[in-house]
């Protein structure tokens, strides 16, 4: 799948070839840099400074680079894919390679960071449990009913919270035989095929 | 066994002839039955009971369930509550009365020991299979993931929203493993 790159974009990465090709390995740390922490200009200025480039080419530059990495690490398309996309730049070989090679060593770190971004529901952490056995109530003396109590741990939009549950032997066991049916279910030829069909 | 000198105000009057004949002292124990353990919303809505003043019938009613619960609490048994009965001047057809219809009804226990506070109750589990192949931020993801639903109750108030979580499959794996760690001390425990 070829990467559509539109004009303003084109724009923004003309303005490597005039960075010069030495700058760009400097502009692709910006970048990086950028995607793991956020804009930092004031890290732009002290780049345009050691370079002696005006501030706005190298902004250009590095939104440029942000855009063409992330878009195609989202989209995860291939070396030669990435390679034809960038080859309407007009850019030199130099260049190109450059491009290519920063794009391959930092897909994976990107794809991760992009993957923090998807919706996310509670997800499970751990869970803490204890077996108790209640002997007596205001409302009932002398009694034997056993339970197990529980603490699920859960991430919830960068918090953990935990919730105490409670259950009788009999809901336990019924708990235990549904999700272990849940997880044979990976294991059955409809999964099986779909995974493999889907790659 | 002991009630309370409330209690045992309304017991004499329900063992009053002259204010409870037969028949309506049969009906108001029937009463009290059914509002603890049938039906907590019935009414005292028997035509027996409709020539007795409302605020009698308040106070034995109270007096009935007081007592019904007070043995099941102790798990007395039937000596225990003839003497208490005995105590509020009530003859002994009237004990007998009572008294079989507590043996009559045996879930008594069963109904106390579900009143009190605990932790939100899990009752059941849904479980949901998927199989994620891009977002608007991330395309290929390619990634089974679980979605868990636990049904809980609340002591209190019967209904409760849901837990939900989503895990994958190793986190679920762990899951299964500590409730099955759970499970096996319970059964080690039964056989002490």
């Amino acid at each position: 799948m070829l990467l559509v790159l539109s004009v303003e974009h084109r724009a923004h990465l003309g303005c490597l070839p005039r960075a010069g090709d030495a700058a760009v390995g400097e502009l692709g740390r910006l970048a990086l840099e950028q995607l793991r922490r956020g804009a930092a200009p004031r890290a732009c200025e002290s780049a345009a400074r050691k370079l002696n480039i005006s501030v706005d080419i190298i902004q250009h530059g590095v939104e440029g680079l942000v855009y063409l990495l992330t878009e195609s690490s989202k989209l995860m398309i291939s070396e030669a894919d990435f390679q034809d996309s960038i080859n309407v730049l007009g850019f030199s070989d130099e260049l190109n390679k450059s491009l290519v090679q920063l794009y391959l060593d930092n897909r994976k770190e990107i794809r991760s960071i992009l993957g923090e971004l998807a919706p996310r529901l509670p997800s499970y952490h751990s869970l803490e449990w204890r077996l108790d056995v209640q002997l007596a109530s205001r409302s009932l003396r002398q009694q034997i009913k056993p339970a197990v109590t529980m603490k699920l741990h859960l991430n919830e939009n960068e918090d953990r919270t935990a919730q105490v549950l409670q259950t009788d032997p009999a809901t336990l066991l019924h708990l235990i035989q549904q999700l272990e049916q849940a997880l044979g279910e990976m294991k059955m030829n409809h999964c099986r095929r779909i995974v493999r069909n889907m790659k | 066994m002991e009630l309370s000198p409330y209690a045992q105000g309304g017991w004499r009057l329900l063992g009053d002839p002259r204010r409870f004949p037969r028949r309506p002292f049969a009906a108001l124990l029937r009463a009290a039955f059914r509002s603890l353990l049938d039906d907590p919303q019935a009414a005292l809505d028997d035509p027996d009971l409709k020539d007795i003043d409302p605020t009698v019938l308040k106070h034995c009613h109270a007096a009935a369930a007081m007592c019904i619960l007070e043995a099941g609490k102790q798990k007395a048994d039937i000596s225990a509550i003839s003497t208490c009965l005995e105590d509020c001047k009530l003859d002994k057809e009237r004990i007998e009365q009572f008294c079989t219809e507590y043996q009559h009804r045996g879930l008594v226990t069963v109904v106390s020991s579900s009143i009190g506070r605990s932790p939100l109750h899990i009752t059941d589990v849904s479980w949901r299979l998927e199989y994620q192949i891009k977002n608007n931020q991330l395309h290929k993801t390619y990634q089974p993931s679980y979605l868990v639903t636990l049904n809980v109750e609340n002591s209190d108030s019967g209904s409760h929203p849901d837990v939900s979580f989503s895990c994958t499959m190793e986190q679920l794996q762990d899951l299964v493993g500590k409730l099955k760690d759970a499970a096996k001390s319970l059964e080690r425990a039964t056989q002490m």
